[in-house]
C-alpha cells in the first residue's frame, strides 16, 4: 500500500515537473521520505496498535485534529458485560466519545491488588497523556488514595466512594432520594386495590418490603430513603426489611421475599444485585410486585417485566460523562464530592416497560410532585435507616 | 501397522499387535520420564513456542471477528482488531518491564508486580507439591491460604493494639507468619485427620473446606472484624510494623524482597525436608508405595496427618504474606493463588526447586495480563485463554513424564518380583 503511494507521488511529480529536473529529483526525494515516514509511522502505529496512540500518530500529519481529551477507564472487578455497573460506566464513556469527541482506553482488572498498578500505568503514561482516569467502584478507593498522592498532577475520578485528595473528583449518588420516590409509590399502591400484569395487591393489608444485599452505608441509603418515602405517603404502612448478606444469592433473595409476601407485603424493593433476581421470582410465584434497582430491570430482566413496577436507576454513566465533560470544559474540580441526586439526574425512578402504563396517574403525579419537592429542598431525605 | 491388516483373519485376535504398539508407547513414555534436565528445558521451550503459535492463530481469529474503533490492520472491509505479536510482546516483555528498551532497571514496577505474584505462588506451589509427594491430592490450599491470611491479619491487628515501636518492628512479621502457618496448618490438619483416621477422600474434603473457608472468613470479617470506614468487606489496615518493608523496590509496588527471600528459604527448607530427612523419606515412600511403606515401618496415618498439616501451613504462610505484603489488610475475594498452586506444582514436577521457576512463569503471565489489559483492547477473557494455553502446553510433557516414571517404576517392580520368583501381581 505504501509502495503504491510512493509510486503515485513519483509519477505525479514526473508529469508535473519533468521540465525542472533538479526540483524533480529533490521532490521525489521528499516524497519518498514522506512516504517512508508515513509507512514507518503507520507500521509503528500497528505495532503500538493497542496503546491507543494510532489516531494521534496520524494526527501528526493531518494537523491538530486530536481528541478533546483522553480518558483512562479502570473498571470494577466484575468486568464489562456484567449488565449493570461496569456496562453503565462504559455507556457514559461511549457517550462522551460520541458527543465530546474524546478518546478513551479501558482496562478490566482481575483482582483488588491490580487496581493500584493500572491506575499508576494511566497516571504515568505520557504517550498518550491521560487527562482523566476514571476509577469505577468503591473497592478502588484505597488504591486511589495512594495513587492520587503520588501523581498530584493527574486528574482522577471515582464512582461510589469519596477519596479526599485535591486531584480526585468523587461521585456518589443520592440513592436515598430515588428510593424515597419508590417508597412513596409502593405505599400508595399497597393502600389501594391495584392489579396489573401478573401481580395484584391485597386490599386488606398495607405492607411493603425491602431486600438488601450486604448491610452497609451504601445499601443503608437505599433502605433509609425507601422507609422515609413510605412513611411520607402513608403513616401506617408497615415496612419489612431484610438483608440476605450476599449480592449474588438469588435463592436467598427468593426466600426472603417470599416470606415477606406471605406475611402480607404487596411490593418488595430490592437493592441486592443478582440476589434481586430471586425477589422477582418470588413476586411471580406469589402474584405480587417487585421493584428493580440500578438499571431499568423490566428491560434487563425482561422475563420478569410482568411483576416489575419500576426501577430505581442509578446513572453511573452520567457520573462518568459529567466528569469527562468537566475536564473537556476545563472546569474539573479536584477534591469535590459530587452527589448525583434527583436534581442532577444521577438517580431516577423509572416505571416498568410493561406495567408502567397501568400505574394510576394520580400516583405518578404525586411521585413527580414529591420529586420536585426533594429537588427544591422542601423534603430532606435521611440516609441512615435507623433514622428513617 | 499396515501389515497387521491382511494377517487379521477371522479367529486371530488382534491383541498381540496392539499390545506391541502399546508397549512401544510405554517405552517411549518411560524414556520421556528419564529425560535429562537439558532435554526437559528444550521440551519446555518448544512447548512454549508451540503455544505461542496456537495463541497467535486464536488472537488473529478473534481479532478478525471482533469489531473495534481503531483496528490495527484493515484490508478492504476486513479488519484485524488485535495484534497478536503485540499481545505476546506485552504479556512477556511488559511483565518484565521492557528489558530491551533503554534505561531498564530490574527494580521497575511491573517486574515488582511479577515477583509479587511469584512470591505467593511459590508458597502455594510448595504446599501442593509437599502433599503430592506424599501421595495426597491437596486441592484445599486455597482454603488454607484464606484461613492463614485471616489468622495473620487478626493476630497482627491484635498485637498492634498492644505494642508498637521497635519491638513491633521485629516482632510483627514473624508473628504474622507464625499465625498464618498455625491457621493454615490446623485447617490442613482437618482433612488430614479425616483421611488418616476415617479414610475420607481428601480430594472431596479439601474442596469442600475451601468453600467453608470463604464463608467463615466472610462471616467473621463482616460481623466481627469489619473496618467501619470502608464499604468493602475488610479488616482495618495493619500497622506499618506488620507490613513487609519494601527493600530496594518502590514501596508503592507492594512487593518486598524480604518476602521473596523468605519464600526461597522455604523452598530450600522443603527440599531439605523431602530429600535429606527421615521424615521426608517416609513421606516420599508413602507417596510412591503406601503399602510397602507401611510394611517398612512407616506410620501411614501419622505421615498423612503431618504432611497435610505441613502443606496447610505452607499455604497459610502464603496467605500471611499476601496480607502483610500485598494488601496490608484482609479483604474478602482472595485471588485463586491456591488453585494456581496446583498447576505450579505439576509444572514443577512436584519438585520444590522447580516450583520457583513454575511460579515465576505464572507470575509473568499474571502481571503480564495486566499490561495487556492496559495496552490493548483485547478482552481479559481472551488473555485468560492465552494464559491457559501456555500453561497447558508447558505442563503437557510433564504429565507424560509423570506417567512415564510411574510405568518405569511398575516395570522395575515387575522385574523385581519376577526374579524373586514371586507370583501373580496382575
Amino acid at each position: 500500500m505504501c509502495d503504491t503511494e510512493v509510486f503515485n507521488a513519483y509519477r505525479h511529480r514526473w508529469w508535473d515537473m519533468s521540465q525542472r529536473r533538479r526540483t524533480f529529483i529533490s521532490s521525489v526525494g521528499t516524497a519518498t521520505a514522506i512516504g517512508l515516514a508515513g509507512c514507518l509511522g503507520g507500521d509503528g502505529g500497528d505495532g503500538d496498535g493497542g496503546d491507543g496512540g494510532d489516531t494521534d500518530s496520524d494526527g501528526g500529519d493531518g494537523g491538530d485534529s486530536g481528541p478533546a481529551a483522553r480518558v483512562g477507564m479502570v473498571y470494577a472487578t466484575g468486568g464489562l458485560g456484567d449488565g449493570s455497573f461496569n456496562d453503565q460506566a462504559q455507556t457514559g464513556a461511549i457517550r462522551a466519545a460520541d458527543e465530546l469527541s474524546i478518546e478513551y482506553d479501558e482496562s478490566q482488572p482481575e483482582a483488588v491488588q491490580d487496581f493500584g498498578s493500572l491506575q499508576q500505568q494511566y497516571a504515568q503514561s505520557s504517550n498518550p497523556d491521560y487527562d482523566l482516569v476514571c476509577c469505577i467502584g468503591f473497592l478502588q478507593a484505597d488504591a486511589l488514595t495512594e495513587t492520587a498522592e503520588q501523581y498530584p498532577d493527574q486528574n482522577f475520578m471515582i464512582v461510589d466512594s469519596v477519596v479526599e485528595a485535591d486531584n480526585v473528583g468523587s461521585y456518589v449518588f443520592g440513592e436515598h432520594q430515588g428510593s424515597f420516590l419508590i417508597g412513596l409509590m409502593a405505599a400508595k399502591l399497597t393502600s389501594q386495590d391495584f392489579s396489573a400484569g401478573a401481580g395484584s395487591t391485597q386490599g386488606d393489608s398495607a405492607s411493603v418490603g425491602f431486600v438488601g444485599g450486604v448491610e452497609g452505608d451504601l445499601i443503608g441509603r437505599f433502605e433509609a430513603g425507601y422507609k422515609a418515602g413510605v412513611k411520607h405517603a402513608e403513616e401506617d404502612v408497615e415496612v419489612q426489611s431484610a438483608y440476605v448478606g450476599d449480592f449474588n444469592d438469588p435463592s436467598g433473595g427468593q426466600e426472603a421475599a417470599l416470606s415477606m409476601y406471605e406475611s402480607g407485603a404487596d411490593i418488595v424493593y430490592h437493592a441486592a444485585g443478582n440476589t434481586g433476581t430471586g425477589v422477582f421470582r418470588a413476586a411471580q410465584e406469589a402474584g405480587r410486585f417487585a421493584v428493580g434497582v440500578d438499571r431499568d430491570q423490566s428491560v434487563t430482566k425482561a422475563d420478569f417485566s410482568d411483576v416489575i413496577l419500576a426501577s430505581m436507576v442509578k446513572r453511573v454513566d452520567n457520573a462518568v460523562y459529567t466528569s469527562v465533560e468537566s475536564v473537556v470544559n476545563d472546569n474539573f474540580e479536584g477534591g469535590a464530592v459530587n452527589t448525583l441526586g434527583l436534581e442532577q439526574n444521577g438517580v431516577e425512578a423509572v416505571y416498568g416497560q410493561q406495567l408502567g402504563s397501568e400505574i394510576p396517574q394520580g400516583v405518578k403525579d404525586e411521585v413527580s410532585e414529591v420529586r420536585q419537592s426533594i429537588i427544591d429542598g422542601d423534603i430532606s431525605v435521611p440516609t441512615d435507616p435507623d433514622n428513617a | 501397522m499396515s501389515d497387521d491388516g491382511p494377517s487379521r483373519n477371522g479367529d486371530d485376535p488382534p491383541a498381540p499387535a496392539s499390545d506391541d504398539r502399546w508397549s512401544q508407547y510405554r517405552q517411549r513414555l518411560i524414556r520421556l520420564g528419564q529425560t535429562s534436565v537439558g532435554e526437559r528445558i528444550l521440551i519446555a521451550v518448544s512447548a512454549l513456542l508451540l503455544s505461542l503459535v496456537v495463541g497467535t492463530v486464536i488472537v488473529t481469529a478473534a481479532g478478525l471477528m471482533a469489531t473495534c474503533r481503531s483496528p490495527v490492520l484493515s484490508f478492504g472491509s476486513t479488519t484485524l482488531c488485535y495484534d497478536p505479536f503485540y499481545v505476546f510482546n506485552r504479556l512477556f516483555l511488559g511483565a518484565l518491564g521492557d528489558p530491551f528498551t533503554g534505561g531498564w532497571s530490574p527494580l521497575n514496577a511491573q517486574f515488582a508486580a511479577t515477583l509479587r505474584e511469584t512470591t505467593i505462588l511459590v508458597f502455594t506451589g510448595l504446599s501442593v507439591a509437599l502433599a503430592f509427594r506424599a501421595g495426597i491430592f491437596n486441592i484445599g490450599t486455597q482454603g488454607q491460604l484464606i484461613i492463614g491470611a485471616l489468622a495473620a491479619a487478626l493476630t497482627v491487628l491484635w498485637a498492634g493494639s498492644l505494642v508498637s515501636g521497635t519491638i513491633a518492628l521485629v516482632l510483627f512479621i514473624p508473628l504474622g507468619l507464625l499465625a498464618g502457618a498455625i491457621g493454615g496448618g490446623l485447617y490442613g490438619a482437618i482433612p488430614g485427620a479425616l483421611k488418616a483416621y476415617a479414610d475420607a477422600n481428601e480430594v472431596i474434603t479439601t474442596i469442600m473446606l475451601n468453600f467453608v473457608a470463604v464463608r467463615v472468613s466472610l462471616y467473621l470479617v463482616r460481623n466481627h472484624f469489619a473496618d467501619p470506614t470502608s464499604q468493602a468487606t475488610q479488616t482495618r489496615t495493619l500497622p506499618v510494623e506488620g507490613q513487609f518493608p519494601s527493600i530496594l523496590f518502590d514501596p508503592r509496588t507492594d512487593f518486598s524482597l524480604l518476602a521473596l527471600l523468605i519464600a526461597l528459604l522455604f523452598v530450600g527448607g522443603v527440599y531439605y525436608l523431602l530429600e535429606h530427612t527421615a521424615f521426608g523419606y517416609d513421606l516420599r515412600t508413602a507417596g510412591i508405595q503406601p503399602a510397602a511403606a507401611e510394611y517398612g515401618g512407616v506410620d501411614s496415618a501419622r505421615t498423612i496427618l503431618t504432611s497435610l498439616t505441613l502443606s496447610g501451613a505452607l499455604g497459610g504462610i502464603g496467605g500471611a504474606v499476601f496480607v502483610m505484603m500485598t494488601l496490608g489488610k484482609f479483604q474478602t475475594g482472595i485471588p485463586s493463588y491456591g488453585f494456581d498452586g496446583i498447576t505450579v506444582s505439576i509444572l514443577a514436577g512436584n519438585n520444590p526447586i522447580g516450583a520457583v521457576f513454575a511460579a515465576l512463569l505464572f507470575g509473568v503471565l499474571k502481571s503480564g495480563s495486566n499490561v495487556v489489559a492496559f495496552a490493548t483492547n483485547v478482552p481479559p477473557q481472551l488473555v485468560g485463554v492465552l494464559r491457559g494455553l501456555i500453561i497447558l502446553f508447558v505442563a503437557m510433557p510433564e504429565f507424560f513424564r509423570i506417567i512415564g516414571r510411574r510405568l518405569a517404576r511398575g516395570q522395575r517392580d515387575r522385574q523385581a518380583t519376577a526374579t524373586a520368583g514371586g507370583g501373580a501381581d496382575d
